[in-house]
């Protein structure tokens, strides 16, 4: 039994969202551990601060978006191709292309895509969010999070057209 | 709103979450006026679906939530902790080195016989090295900042040796910040105190 239950029930209640979310940034086990640990502790040293209780969930996704941002300013930087703004034909993908993939295959694919596009889209695809909760948990304002979620979108789709399933060894 | 206009609104629509969106309720009006907008909506619900699936196939490891649990921090406590072990290194450190500098001035004339050598190591910030062994390129940023503040600079040659760096003027730190963590060639004069080994630098080269 835990010394503090407060701390252990929420732990194991976000444990697996924050770790997906960190698996769908960083495309590594490593640091989505790390990512989720130091989460959940800055919240033990902060939660007397926590303003409103009930939004800790989103307290939560915003921290480790923090923290994330830190690790990506600590790293040589890589350089992500360019979103075209101006993609106008949607790549035709269909559910049938993203099941022949593997998970770690399309996390590969998102990490082709800029860091600050990477994390709205994955909110938009990991978590029941609207736009605005979105744009709260990453502070960036409405407007921004859907141009953001849009192109990157369309990206991700262009990257999806262009890969080739696994095939087994 | 023609048939492309919606698309594009539609792009971010998600079943279920966005339903009460009122920016997505025109075009999905228009969605129950055409049927090829409805199959093309209905081909991008699959693909939101197939990809949301596989982002939520990953899993933790089992024991990742009791790791967590268990490794808790003590609140405040440790960090007190760390802040009066790091204060008491800084002090520790600083003092050495005010002793060291107050005995080179007077005896400046001794120190100045040192034997010249040239050695090859990583620049070191000597307070993070003694008091936690940190160095290496991870540890790149705090060193400089140390080394910017003042505190005792270093330099661990490739056979383990390390030695203080001090300088003819009091800037030597400035000089040495740039190179926190990295290796250089120094050459300058090797005196000893008590056991403990010095190089007054005269010129530094990055390796």
């Amino acid at each position: 039994m835990s010394a503090d239950p407060e701390f252990e029930n929420l732990v194991k209640l976000y444990y697996r969202d924050l770790y997906r979310f960190g698996f769908s940034l960083t495309g590594s086990e490593v640091d989505a551990i790390d990512l989720t640990q130091e989460t959940f502790y800055i919240w033990a040293r902060k939660r007397h601060q926590l303003r409103n209780p009930t939004s800790v969930k989103s307290w939560l996704f915003t921290t480790l978006h923090r923290e994330f941002l830190k690790i990506c300013r600590h790293r040589k930087r890589v350089a992500h191709e360019p979103i075209d703004e101006s993609a106008q034909n949607f790549p035709h993908v269909t559910a049938d292309v993203v099941n022949r993939i593997d998970a770690q295959t399309l996390l590969n694919v998102l990490g082709q895509i800029d860091e600050g596009y990477r994390a709205p889209l994955v909110l938009y695809y990991l978590e029941d969010l609207s736009y605005k909760q979105i744009g709260d948990v990453l502070a960036i304002p409405l407007g921004t999070v859907q141009s953001r979620i849009a192109r990157a979108k369309i990206k991700l789709l262009q990257l999806l057209s262009e890969t080739k399933p696994r095939t087994a060894a | 709103m023609n048939t492309n206009e919606a698309k594009e609104k539609l792009l971010l629509y998600r079943e279920r979450i966005d339903d009460a969106d009122p920016r997505f309720q025109e075009a999905l009006a228009q969605v129950r006026r055409d049927p090829e907008l409805a199959e093309w909506l209905r081909e991008q619900m699959n693909c939101y679906d197939a990809i949301r699936s596989k982002l939520r196939e990953v899993e933790p490891r089992s024991d990742l939530a009791e790791k967590i649990v268990r490794n808790q921090p003590i609140p405040f406590r440790r960090d007190w902790t760390q802040m009066l072990k790091l204060a008491a290194a800084i002090i520790l450190s600083a003092g050495i080195t005010a002793v060291a500098m107050t005995l080179w001035q007077r005896d400046g004339h001794r120190l100045m016989q040192g034997r010249e050598i040239v050695v090859k190591g990583e620049v070191l910030d000597l307070t993070c090295y003694v008091a936690y062994n940190w160095s290496g390129p991870k540890h790149a940023s705090c060193a400089m900042d140390c080394i910017k503040s003042g505190l005792p600079v270093g330099i661990k040659t490739e056979d383990g040796k390390v030695y203080l760096l001090t300088g003819k003027e009091a800037h030597v730190n400035d000089e040495l910040a740039d190179y926190a963590a990295k290796i250089v060639t120094v050459r300058g004069k090797k005196t000893a105190r008590d056991g403990f080994a010095q190089i007054q630098v005269e010129e530094i080269r990055k390796f």
